[in-house]
């Protein structure tokens, strides 16, 4: 049991940053960056060539984090803000930053090649005993780093003068405008956290999946699901919905079947949006949610006899 | 020079004109009312003046700066403060960083903001008793004291408020007529939008009507008082 809670929580991280890298892009623009599983993909695969080139694994992974950060500034320039001038309550970024995953898959399956490559094993080569259950380094770093994310941002979210500037955009952004706000500049900054989240995820989870340029589908699709778990309001919200889903995912692998992760969070984030449809860390309290929504359902089917 | 110079004005969303051709003046120092009945065009003239909406004709100057080009927060950093229709207070955070939020401007200048926030708790008592409270828990007229705070934060040249009296019972109205004199009396320069005649009465100094986008009546208040009464009521019904 305590097995499959730290490989939950390992994996579980890696969708947490995934999904608070959308989470934190929509908290302040209200856009869904489609393209985030793609900025995992960046870092993972310029990462991987750089390491493969020869240049050292600290610089690999700077440059991968760098890329994949100045590559979410880029989407918001070219994808996004076009779109929002033109019209601001437009939903034209749904396709735009659709297309410009697809335009990044293909550009690294034609530079790269479609096969997977290798990454370097970072610290994935050293395990750790707790318990009697293990966990490599990596694993460890992976959970630490979520961590480190998640605390980070709150502080600066609710503790500096900037993160509450930034959440007066999140919920009125012409009136943040209106008392000096640079609201452009809290979006760009916004996908550049956004890219370097998603980054770090890939950078994390390489040793394990290697490199391939179609993770960005995987990575970006599991981490949108623990997003809708987790609740699309909060980035900390976003890191729960991912710690959620790396653990039952992991519990289904090893109590359901060994291919129950590919369906299995489907089936959960059904059930979650049945039950709490803003998310299980929406306001804070999962379990009066979950306890309520329950309570709902069971009248609702009571009265419907 | 004066803190609000309109000249021309033309205005709307989309492809339509909600205002036409609107010049209007405030003084420094001096309390003005933009009066009209719903759909007038009262709020586009305010949000035209911020940099909300674009203009297509006209020019807006404030303190003889053209604003009229200007990006709504750096209209807003040049000394233009907004309380808009409804408040608009970001809800999710104390009532105290609302106020600062205000203030956003003046971050390095910690000496000034905390002057200014003295002043908003002299002027509004309640306010300070409430300080670390979130927005969303207080009253809607306790809330438009704060968004008249947030106003005063930025130590602005020119404040604007829209319908401050819209929703609040009449105490409450009373309470913000009271402030907005008091302000007034400090040498601000207002820019107050109303539908309440007997409230922009006794807190302006001059006033304009608005109908149907157009401005087709101004004057002293004092002037209004005595003979263009029977005028305004028949415009705004």
């Amino acid at each position: 049991m305590l097995q499959v809670l730290l490989s939950g929580l390992s994996i579980g991280a890696v969708y947490g940053l995934v999904a608070m890298a959308f989470a934190v892009v929509f908290y302040v623009t209200r856009v869904i960056n489609f393209a985030t599983g793609q900025l995992l993909m960046v870092a993972i695969m310029l990462t991987a060539g750089l390491s493969k080139a020869g240049l050292p694994d600290w610089l690999s992974i700077s440059v991968g984090l760098t890329a994949s950060t100045a590559a979410g500034v880029v989407i918001y320039f070219v994808a996004v803000r076009p779109v929002l001038r033109f019209d601001r309550f437009s939903f034209a970024w749904l396709v735009s930053t659709l297309g410009v995953a697809i335009v990044l898959q293909s550009a690294a399956a034609i530079i790269y090649g479609p096969t997977s490559q290798g990454f370097p094993k970072l610290l994935n080569r050293d395990n750790l005993v707790i318990g009697g259950a293990s966990i490599t380094l990596q694993e460890l770093l992976a959970i630490i780093v979520a961590v480190v994310a998640v605390v980070g941002f709150e502080i600066f979210r609710r503790r500096t003068l900037f993160g509450k500037v930034g959440m007066a955009i999140s919920s009125d952004p012409e009136m943040a405008s209106a008392i000096g706000a640079r609201v452009t500049a809290y979006a760009v900054a916004a996908f550049a956290i956004g890219g370097l989240l998603a980054g770090a995820a890939g950078v994390l989870i390489g040793p394990i999946t290697y490199a391939n340029p179609y993770l960005g589908d995987t990575y970006g699709i599991t981490g949108f699901v623990a997003l809708m778990i987790g609740g699309i309001e909060r980035p900390a919200a976003a890191m729960g919905g991912g710690l959620v889903l790396g653990v039952l995912s992991v519990g289904a692998n090893t109590f359901i079947g060994s291919q129950a992760s590919d369906w299995f969070p489907f089936v959960v984030v059904v059930v979650v949006l049945l039950l709490a449809p803003h998310g299980l860390f929406a306001s804070g309290d999962a379990l009066k949610r979950l306890a309520s929504g329950i309570g709902r359902r069971t009248a609702t089917l009571k009265g419907a006899n | 020079m004066q803190a609000l110079d309109i000249a021309g004005l033309s205005a709307g969303y989309g492809r339509y004109d909600v205002i036409h051709d609107i010049s209007l003046r405030v003084e420094r120092g001096e309390a003005v009312a933009l009066l009209g009945p719903n759909g007038a065009g009262k709020t586009t003239v305010l949000r035209a003046i911020m940099g909300m909406i674009k203009q297509r004709r006209g020019q807006i100057s404030v303190l003889g700066t053209d604003v009229s080009r200007m990006p709504v927060h750096l209209i807003a950093r040049g000394h233009v403060a907004l309380v808009p229709e409804g408040r608009r207070l970001f809800l999710d955070q104390s009532v105290e960083d609302n106020l600062r939020l205000g203030g956003l401007h003046l971050r390095r200048d910690h000496e000034r903001t905390e002057r200014l926030l003295e002043s908003v708790f002299e002027l509004f008592p309640v306010v300070e008793r409430y300080r670390s409270r979130p927005a969303t828990a207080l009253s809607g007229g306790e809330q438009q004291m704060v968004a008249i705070g947030r106003m005063m934060m930025s130590d602005p040249d020119l404040m604007l408020l829209d319908e401050p009296s819209l929703g609040l019972a009449p105490l409450a109205i009373e309470d913000m007529a009271q402030a907005l004199i008091t302000l007034r009396e400090r040498g601000r320069s207002i820019l107050l939008v109303e539908q309440r005649v007997d409230l922009a009465l006794q807190v302006c100094d001059r006033i304009y009507v608005l109908s149907g986008g157009r401005i087709v009546e101004e004057g002293n208040s004092e002037n209004v008082n005595a003979d263009g009464r029977a005028l305004i009521d028949a415009y705004l019904g």
